[in-house]
Parts: C-alpha cells; structure tokens; sequence
C-alpha cells in the first residue's frame, strides 16, 4: 500500500482497497426500498395541491405574555447558568444547566469540576430531552387509573402498617445510591420494619470488582481510578473511555496525560486486550485481540511476568505460548511495568471475579494503590451487589416478601430473570414502582409513584468520596410527580420537603466533614453556587491488601464456537435512555450504525461463515431457549469468534418511534417486526457466582438467508479524494496525519505532509480579515470519537432527528459527524476518529454556486447560510467538499408541544427545502460579541466556546479568534502539529487539525515517507 | 329593436359601475399593499387601553423604567404586571375621577369610595386580586396577554443591546411613542431599512461616536 496516498485510510470493510471504487469509499447508489404505484403518486400530488390551497392565510396575530410578578435580576431572553450534577447514569459528573426564561434548555460540562472537567458526555446532554418527554408518567397511578398522591400515601401507609405488625419483608430495589441524603432516609425507613432490605444492582454491573476487593482488601470498595496520575494503562475488556462506570472522568484524566505540546515527557502508553472493538480500544497505543476466555490467562502471565521480575515468585509463562499475544508483547509490557512503580494501572471489565482478584494483585505488587487506584477515597459510582438480587429473587419466587417497592431501576427488562420477577410480582401484596416513564417493570406494579426528573428535582450527590454536590431544580415539576427522597419521607411518616431533609442532612452529616472554617450557610451558599465541594472522607484509615489466591480457572471454549458478547453502546448504554431519539439517531463511535442494535462479526469470521453487511444470522447454542436473529455487522479488529450485541434495544418504550420521521409515501417505519427498536439480548446474560455475566460461551451463528438494511452512516458523506478526480499530476493527501511520539520527539513535523508542496494561491488574499477571524483547531490526539459534541450540537442548534428509514437515505441531519477511518488491513487495524463539520473556507466552493447568495462569507470569516434567502437548489452541497452541508429534505415534525420546549430559542428551526450547516454557533459569537460591547470590554479568549467545544471531555476542540495574536488558537495554527484536511484544493479552511500521535513500541511504528 | 338597446344600456352601465368599483378597489389595494411580513402601520386594540402618550410623554416616564432589559437582553421587555403596580398600588383611577368622586361625596356628606378606572380594574383582574388590590387565593394570576406589535420574522434575530448600549434612541426604530395613545408600528422593519441604517450609521456615527455596525447577514439570521 502506498505510504503517500489516501489508500491507507478506510472506512467500510467491504470496500478496503478496491481501487475502482474510489479507494476504499462506497461509491454512491441510488437506493430505492420501495416503488411508487400510480395510485400512490396521484395521491400523494393530490395531497400537495390541497394543502399548497390551504396555505393562503394572513399573518397570525401575535400575543405577547410577560411574567405577573418580575424576579429580580431576570431578564426576557437572557440565558443564566446553574450548577447541578448530571442525573443520566450514577458518574455523577458536574453539570452546567442553561436557563432560559424559566426553562432550562441545555446541558453543559461544569467547568473545574473534580470529576468531569467541565466535559459532559453524550448521553447526559441528550437526558434534557427525557424531561420534555411527553409519554412521562403524568400523575400517580393506581391499578392502572390515575388517582392523587393523597390515596397513594394512604394505601402504601396502611399496607406497610400491616406488614410491619405481621412481622412481614419489605423490600426496596434500586441502582446505585449515590446521594447521601437519600441513603440516610433510605435507612430510616427501612428501620421501621423488622424484615427490611435496600438492595441495590447495577444494570451495567460492577460487581466483581467490589467482591474482589472484598477479598483482597477485606472491605467491598470500588478504588477510584486515577489515568491522569498513571504512566502506563492496561486495560483488559474495560471501555473506559466509552462506557465503563465513570467515562467522563475518565476520558479527562486521559487526556490530562496526552498533552503532547505542553507536557510531552508525560503521555501515558496505552494497551489494550479486548474481545471487541470499543471505543477505548480504538484510541489504544497497542491493541491485541484476545477471547473473552482468553484474557484472564493474558492477565495471569502478564502477572507471573511482573512478579518475576519484581522477584516475587511467579511462575514461568506457558510453555506453548499463548494464542493471540506474543510472548515478547508481554514481556516488553512487564519490563515497562516494573519500571514506572506506583505509576501504572491495570483494570479489567470482566465480572469474573478471580480475574479481578489477579487484577488487584497485579495492582499491588506494582505499587499503584493509594496512587492510581484510590481505595481510601474510594468511588461510590457502582454499589450494586448482583448476588443480592438472586437472594432477591429466591424470596419473590417463594412469596416471602410483602412489599416490594421498584425505584428508578426496569429489573425486568435489564435482567436475565425478567420473566421470573414478573411472574413472582404477581404474590406480592404491594408492588410500587418509583420511575419516571412506563416500563416493562411497572406494568407490573400496582401502584405507579412517578418520580421527577432531575431537573425537577433538589438532590445531593456523593459519586467519589469526598465530593460532595448538591443539584438544584431548574424549572418546577411538569406533571404531577414526586421524588423519590419525598415519598420515602412521607412512607417513612417523616414528611419534610426534599430540600429541607437535604438541608438537614448536610447540616448534620457533610458541614462537619468540612474544615469547618465557614458556617454552614455560607457552605452550602457557595455549594450550591459551584456546585460541588470537597469534604473529608468519612473513614482515614485506608484499608490493606492481604493477599489472595489467584487460582485462575482457563476457559475451555471449543475453538469452532462462537462467544457472545453484550455490551453497552455509547447512548444507550443499559437501556435505561432508550425513551430518547436523540441518543437513537446517534451513530455508534465504532460502527456508525443508527436506531438498531446488531451482531458483530470480524472480517475473517464473516468471510467464513460467508456473512455479509445486513445479512440476518441466527444465534443459537445451549440453554439459550429461543434463537437470536440479528442483522449482521461486520467489525474489523473484533476477536474471530465473538459475536457482540449491544444492550439496551428492544425496549417496550422505543414502540413510540413507530412514526418517528418524515412520514411519506416511501417511508418505512423506525421500529422493527417486533414494533420496537432492536432486539432485547439481556435475556442472554449469565450469572456465575453470583455476578451477572456479559459474555456466553459456546454459540454457532448461521445465516438466515434474510437480509435487513442497517441504518449506517459509516459511508455517508465520505470525502475521500478518488484517484480520477485528483488534481492532474498533484498529490492526493492523506485526510489524516499521524505519526508516533518517538517519530514527534525526534521531528515534531513528522506526519506531516505539508513540507512536501507548497500551493501558492492564484490570486492575492483580497478579502483580509480586520476584526475577527473565527477559526477552529480539533486535536486528533486528544479526540476519543465519544461523540459527546455530537450530541451538544444537536441540543444547542435545534437539529432534527429525521428516523432510520431517512438515515439510510443518507439524509442524517447532524451538522457536526465524527469520521471514524481505519487503516491497516483485515482485522488487525487502527482507528482514527475525526470529527468534520462546516470548515468556513475562505475561499468556500459552496458560496460562488449559490443562484441566490444564501450562502456567503462575513466579515469574521464565517460562511454564513442564510435560510430564509435559501431556495433549495443544493448546489453548495454538491460542491462541498467536506460534505458537511445538509438538505431538510421535509418539514420535520415539531407536533409534540412538550418536546418543543427543548428547542433553543436563539436558533432558527428550519423548514423544508433549505440548506443548513455547522454556523460556529454564531448565536454564543453574537451574543458574547454584544454582552463584550455592553461591558465596555475587549471580547477575551475562551469567553465564546462553541457547543462541541464546550461540552468535549479531553477539550480536543479549541476555537477562536486567528487575530488575536494571545489566543490559544493562534498558538495552535503555528503547532508544528496543525494540518489542514484537502488543503491542496485550496479552499483555505477555518478548521485544522493537529496529527494523531500514537506513544508506540518500536514495531508497530507508522512508516513515514519524506 | 328597443328591447335590445334597453338590455345593452343596462348592460353598459352595469360594466361601467363594475370598472368604475374595481379601480376604486384597486386602488385602496395599492394603498394599503405591504410586502409580506410587513405590517407598517399596524396599530392593533390592546386589552388594556394603556395611553404611551401619557405615561412616556405627559408624565416623562423613562421608557427603560418599564422596559427594563433594553439595555442587557435581546428582548427590552413587556413590563411584568408587578412593574405597573409599582405606581398603580396607588394610582387606582384618573384625578379626574377621584376629585369627582369627592365632591361627590362632600354633596352626600358621607366618606369617598374608593375609585377603580375600568383599565386599571382589568389589570388588578390579572393579576389576581381582590378589592383592597391583595392577592386573592380564589384568582388566577394570570397575566396581562399583550398583542405584539413590532414583531419580526422567526429568522430574525434582533438584540436590543448593542443599539441601545451604543446609543441608538428607542423612537429611530419605533417612532415617537411618546405621542401616540395606543402604539402604532411606525417603520416598516424591512431588511433593507435596517441596513440602510447600518451603513449610515458606520459612516457618520451615532451620538458622535463612530460604530461598527455590522452587515454580515449573520449579525441577525442564524
């Protein structure tokens, strides 16, 4: 493969290196999943012309409501910030909500917050859309009809009396608490009864890493992991980056180790052993693939290895080797471990828990606790114990307990046992499900206590131990509904309002883990102000490792036979935001895929079980009861013989997406034959001692002679130059630069491809820029793909969700997508994640085609896209050559009042025919620009970060003013590092990029040309 | 024979007035003819006959004392209600009204009642209180419902802000609200009169002070 090409960046595997298809790029074709009958189109033309006669009317009458009683300070249309902490998973990550007129409508990362980093990831962006959700539970339910909170109380009190006289069980279930307050009520609620019990599970289980500490370390404790404090990072199956307990933070103590300008001397080496490809492996230095059964023995001679050297014992590595890792690998690696003690750390997400045992030997023999892992000031992020839910089960199944009250979890839905407690529900006297919107559980449920939204709500949150925060409401409760600490409160004949019991567990608990300097007002003044703030653990004493057993039992999967994998996909994670378009329509990091879920097959293993894209396969093995038919997706760099599916499909709830969409004659609904979005695979899951398994041995996958039409959107908008169209004699350049640290240290150029030809324009530069020059830096290195700026520019600029039918269309309407290329060849390959959005060329091809000036260049560089000048003509689009420019291609439906409300104000929602596009959120420009002038201030770098920007957990994306010689983007133009992509056609482009540089061992090293 | 011409008489006449009413017609037509979304000249009923000329112009009201965000949103406001009561907690009729009512008073020989004027009467309505003008739990608080006058196209994005803080006077874009009784759209707010304006104004100044006023179509489409 030529070194000085495009080819050696790919992105479908069924095209890599065919050069006739322009490079390894899908050529285009017109799709048609449907024909038009003549029946159909006479209708469809009558329809348009009655609806073109019925819209000849006068210019509505506007009314003008302002506020009865004016609040001091708040203005009309004046947006104000509130810290709170982000309720969407139990990462607790800081939270900065934006207001607006009483309503909050935006989600961003809390800047200097311990955890997050000011970085909010996608799916706690997109949790505004689950307060505008319009199939929320509206009131209290009893039996199925609506009733009020008052008969609620009155029921739940009267059973829970008579249970407490007959000596019966009660029973909470819940996720992880993570709010110390509604720990505390929790417990003194459960202490009215003399047979009571808070069990707590976690849908995306850690469990095995609490009980292996539990061992080790004689207490059940979750460390917190430090990657800013950590050298070098093992990582065996564990999608910390993507979705692994806390990714957020941790995704920014990466980062914090892969500045390669400021701090070069300190980036982190990376590997990575895994099953299938995740987002984590992507961004490894080394990935190896290993078998799910395979990884504990990779674990385990990686461990002999350490102690070895360490001289502590260890026995000598296997004597055939081992099948899918070099033995050099693993001795390079341990000799690399041993000379960075207390610096490494080695984490692994299986749920075996003698693997994890191993895990924190490896751990301590290398030095790393109280340095990488924090098991002092442990994290609080996952509590759950997966074998108090069999317990659980055991007593549901045998009628021993009376009331069983369901808060925030769908154990039915999430659990391999779903069925049983369904069925087993059916004994108890009093089933109560506490959660926001109906679900496979409360339908079991008696009695419907809707909970708030965590907008909606007063809560405090203690995620990492000595982190204390507080959220805050932002906007009163929508429908009739009740937190959870409230209603514990009034079952537990205590009734106070959440923000009082908070108040006076803070006063009594939290105030006093302070220093103490401030009285408890100004603390919880200034808590609530920031958000968060830092208190004394509750325990000095850190706890002591005392040794373990490490008897590690091999797999013994037959090498023909498939395993199974269910993970979590970024967005939906477990399942639990499935209610959210938004999340849907996000395309996956790895496979691009949209509004399904999937079985991945690698490149080998679908070229031999003669697979292709969309092919529906069968998977079927022992006690797996009925077989699982998927459509087929294959992943180059996943393991041969693992199949993986992500979680969080087939939900009851996702049968609201039926119509979701432009509903025309050619349309095909969102769902699938089951009437909802994928297909549910947490029936699959297997427990083992107790902790709930992700993967499942032992499978054979065959083809169904079916297909199915994923809605993937890895060959959209590919920008790829083909060899035919390449400037005559010129170069094609790479859309990517990246290049080692070794290569960087030696030559910080290295990668580059610029020194090689200069293209000195025709004409002068005419149009210079004398105020603002906008411009925009998105650092390769730092990028993980999590698709977090995804999501905050659809929130931020009223970007539609147009369906699955319309996706496959190519008509996805996301201004800002990250391209995910592979190189390499087969299986064994690397990614590289870019995101691309409007460059704002200076020279833009897409302004000199527009008939009628709709799109044309400001005085501050931006290529500004006037809608309502726009007649649809779609020439800017097909001259883009970035592909970022999108076409409404209908008048998406804004029919749900509620979810409208979500809809950021500052931004025009487009109609039909117009062309819209990434505008560098002018409106934050705009609206900086005039609040600069109001303070009679220079407008200062940093104060306008753009929704990506401000929302990115590694602060990849940097924009700013190019004349203003102090900004850091003008710092990062001069980086040895920056590259422009398709520099060479000369369009001069506002957005660069800074060359990925991967910290690699010798061998694996990028060959550079030059 | 006279059949025929009577028929045709009545006929020409008949097409003589039908010309004559359809270039009166048409004529009022031109008259009236704005471009779309320009409503020049609108000057719509309110629900409460709220006088301009007498608050801004007889009583010298700073326009910023009810309009409070002019200088700090894009939005300058519609007063809350609770901005009006400010004076009208107090203020409850005309002068007129309240001397009348003394005098008639002193005539019975018994005490004033007190005076509502019928406006003000619907403003304490909306706001929900009761006689002694206090909140009544039995009311709704609903508001005043306003009916938008200067009222730009949903692509517009108009900020108050920078004009205000630059010194552009509330009357060059809505005319002398002082004088008017009930407030009528005095410009017709078309993209071309804001330009027109914005050039001016980057070539001569506003208030002496030389502006950057922008005419990139994004300083108000996004």
């Amino acid at each position: 493969m030529s070194p000085n090409s495009t080819d050696q960046y790919w992105k479908d595997p069924e095209y890599a290196g065919k050069a006739e298809s322009g490079n390894g790029q899908v050529p285009w074709t017109e799709d048609a999943p449907g024909e038009v009958s003549r029946r159909n189109f006479l209708r469809a033309a009558g329809f348009t012309a009655a609806i073109a006669a019925a819209g000849c009317s006068k210019a509505p009458v506007d009314k003008a409501l302002p506020l009865v009683t004016q609040a001091e300070g708040m203005a009309p249309a004046r947006s104000r910030y509130y810290a709170s902490v982000c309720g969407a998973c139990e990462a607790g990550c800081g939270a900065l909500v934006k207001s607006r007129d009483g309503r909050p409508i935006k989600l961003e990362g809390l800047p200097d917050h311990p955890l997050s980093r000011g970085g909010l990831c996608a799916v706690g962006q997109a949790a505004l859309l689950g307060l505008y959700d319009s199939h929320r539970f509206t009131g209290p339910q009893r039996e199925g009809q609506a009733c009020d909170w008052l008969e609620i109380d009155r029921i739940v009190l009267q059973k829970l009396d008579e249970i407490r006289t007959a000596g019966g069980a009660v029973r909470l279930l819940t996720s992880t608490v993570t709010s110390p307050t509604l720990n505390g009520v929790i417990a003194r609620f459960l202490a009215r009864f003399p047979d009571a019990r808070h069990l707590a599970y976690d849908p995306l289980s850690c469990s095995a890493i609490l009980d292996a500490h539990a061992d080790t370390h004689g207490i059940r404790v979750l460390p917190r992991y430090r990657f800013d404090r950590s050298d070098v990072i093992v990582s065996f199956d564990a999608d910390f980056l993507g979705t692994w307990i806390s990714p957020v933070e941790y995704a920014a103590g990466y980062r914090e180790r892969r500045r390669i300008e400021d701090k070069p001397e300190t980036v982190s080496f990376h590997v990575q052993f895994e099953s299938r490809m995740s987002l984590t492996g992507t961004n490894a230095d080394l990935r190896y693939r290993v078998a799910p059964n395979e990884s504990g023995t990779v674990l385990s001679v990686l461990a002999d290895l350490v102690a070895a050297r360490l001289g502590a014992g260890g026995a000598p590595p296997p004597a055939g080797g081992l099948n899918t890792v070099p033995a050099k690998v693993l001795e390079d690696l341990a000799a690399r471990l041993v000379t960075v003690p207390g610096k490494s750390l080695i984490i692994s997400g299986s749920q075996d828990i003698a693997v994890q045992r191993l895990c924190n030997t490896l751990n301590h023999i290398l030095g790393n606790y109280g340095s990488t892992l924090d098991i002092a000031e442990p994290s609080y992020q996952k509590q759950g114990r997966d074998s108090g839910f069999v317990t659980l089960l055991d007593e549901l199944t045998s009628g021993k307990v009376n009331a069983l009250i369901v808060a925030g979890v769908n154990p039915v839905y999430e659990l391999p046992e779903g069925q049983i407690l369904a069925e087993s529900l059916d004994n108890v006297d009093l089933v109560v499900y506490c959660g926001e919107r109906p679900n496979e559980t409360s339908g079991h449920a008696g009695l419907i206590c809707p909970d708030h939204h965590f907008l909606e709500s007063w809560g405090d949150v203690e995620a990492v131990c000595g982190i204390a925060a507080l959220r805050q409401p932002l906007i009163r409760p929508l429908f009739n509904t009740r937190s959870l600490l409230d209603s514990l409160n009034v079952w537990a004949e205590t009734p106070a309002s959440a923000y009082d019991a908070i108040q006076g567990h803070w006063q009594e608990h939290i105030h006093p883990r302070t220093d103490g300097a401030d009285p408890f007002q100004t603390f919880w003044d200034r808590t609530l102000h920031d958000g968060w703030a830092r208190v004394k653990p509750e325990t000095a004493a850190a706890p002591t490792f005392r040794g373990a057993g490490k008897s590690l039992a091999d797999g013994s999967a037959s090498q023909d036979d498939f395993t199974l994998i269910a993970y979590p996909k970024i967005g939906l994670l477990d399942g639990r935001h499935a209610y959210n378009p938004w999340l849907q329509e996000l395309p996956d990091p790895v496979s691009k895929v949209t509004w399904d879920n999937y079985a991945c097959l690698s490149v080998a293993a679908a070229k031999e079980s003669g697979v292709k894209e969309g092919d529906i396969i069968r998977i079927e093995g022992r006690g797996l009861g009925d077989a699982l038919e998927l459509p087929a997706h294959i992943q180059p760099g996943q393991h041969d013989r693992v199949v993986a599916v992500a979680l969080g499909y087939g939900q009851e709830t996702t049968g609201r997406f039926a119509n979701i969409g432009p509903q025309w004659i050619l349309s095909h609904p969102s769902v699938g034959g089951n009437g909802l979005v994928g297909i549910r695979v947490h029936g699959l899951l297997v427990r083992e001692n107790g902790c709930l398994r992700y993967e499942r041995t032992g499978l054979r996958v065959t083809r169904t002679g079916e297909t199915a039409a994923l809605a993937s959107t890895q060959t959209h908008h590919t920008i790829t130059v083909p060899e035919r169209l390449a400037p005559a004699g010129g170069l094609r350049r790479p859309i990517i630069q990246e290049t080692t640290l070794d290569a960087y240290r030696a030559n910080p150029h290295s990668g580059s491809h610029a020194q090689h030809d200069e293209y000195k324009p025709l004409f002068p530069d005419d149009h210079p820029k004398h105020g603002h020059h906008w411009a925009m830096a998105i650092d390769l290195t730092a990028c993980t793909g999590c698709s977090a700026c995804v999501i905050a520019c659809q929130a931020e600029n009223n970007v539609p969700v147009v369906g699955k039918d319309e996706v496959r269309r190519r008509r996805e309407m996301h201004w800002l997508r990250i391209d995910r290329y592979y190189s390499g060849e087969g299986d064994e390959i690397d990614v590289v994640h870019q995101p691309m959005l409007c460059h704002h060329c200076d020279n833009a091809p897409c302004e000199n085609v527009c008939p009628v000036l709709a799109t044309v260049h400001t005085q501050e560089g931006l290529n500004a896209q006037v809608y309502n000048r726009c007649v649809g003509t779609r020439y800017c689009e097909n001259n883009c050559p970035y592909k970022v420019r999108r076409f409404n291609w209908f008048r998406y439906r804004y029919d749900d009042p509620v979810e409208n409300l979500a809809l950021n104000p500052d931004v025009t929602v487009r109609s039909r025919g117009i062309m819209e596009k990434c505008s560098f959120c002018v409106q934050r420009i705009q609206d900086a620009k005039y609040e600069a002038k109001r303070r009679q201030e220079p407008l200062v770098d940093g104060v306008i970060l753009t929704a990506c920007q401000q929302s990115c957990p590694t602060q990849a994306i940097v924009f700013g003013d190019l004349n203003d010689p102090e900004s850091l983007i003008a710092r990062l133009v001069q980086s040895p590092r920056h590259f422009r992509v398709l520099e060479e056609i000369d369009v001069r482009p506002s957005v660069g990029y800074l060359t990925l540089v991967r910290n690699r061992m010798g061998e694996r090293e990028v060959e550079h040309h030059g | 024979m006279l059949k025929t011409f009577m028929g045709r008489t009545i006929l020409t006449y008949v097409l003589v007035i039908g010309a004559l009413l359809s270039v009166v017609a048409l004529g009022m037509a031109v008259r009236t003819y704005h471009l779309p979304d320009n409503h020049q000249g609108y000057e719509p009923r309110q629900p409460i006959a709220f006088s301009h000329r007498l608050h801004a112009g007889e009583l010298s009201i700073d326009c910023r004392y009810c309009h409070t965000a002019g200088d700090k949103s894009r939005h300058a406001g519609i007063p809350a209600a609770s901005v009006c009561m400010n004076c009208h907690k107090f203020v409850t009729a005309t002068i007129g009204a309240i001397r009348a009512e003394d005098q008639r008073a002193e005539k019975e020989q018994r005490a004033p009642r007190p005076v509502v004027s019928p406006e003000l009467a619907k403003l304490y309505e909306a706001m929900g209180l009761d006689d002694a003008r206090k909140p009544d739990v039995n009311k709704k608080a609903d508001g005043v419902v306003w009916v938008k006058i200067h009222n730009l196209p949903d692509y517009v994005y108009f900020d108050h802000r920078p004009h205000v803080n630059a010194g552009v006077a509330c009357q060059t874009c809505h005319g002398s609200v002082e004088t008017m009784e009930r407030v009528r759209q005095v410009e017709n707010l078309s993209m071309g009169w804001c330009v027109n304006c914005h050039r001016q104004a980057n070539q001569i100044g506003v208030q002496g002070k030389s502006v950057n006023a922008s005419t990139d179509c994004t300083a108000c489409h996004y």
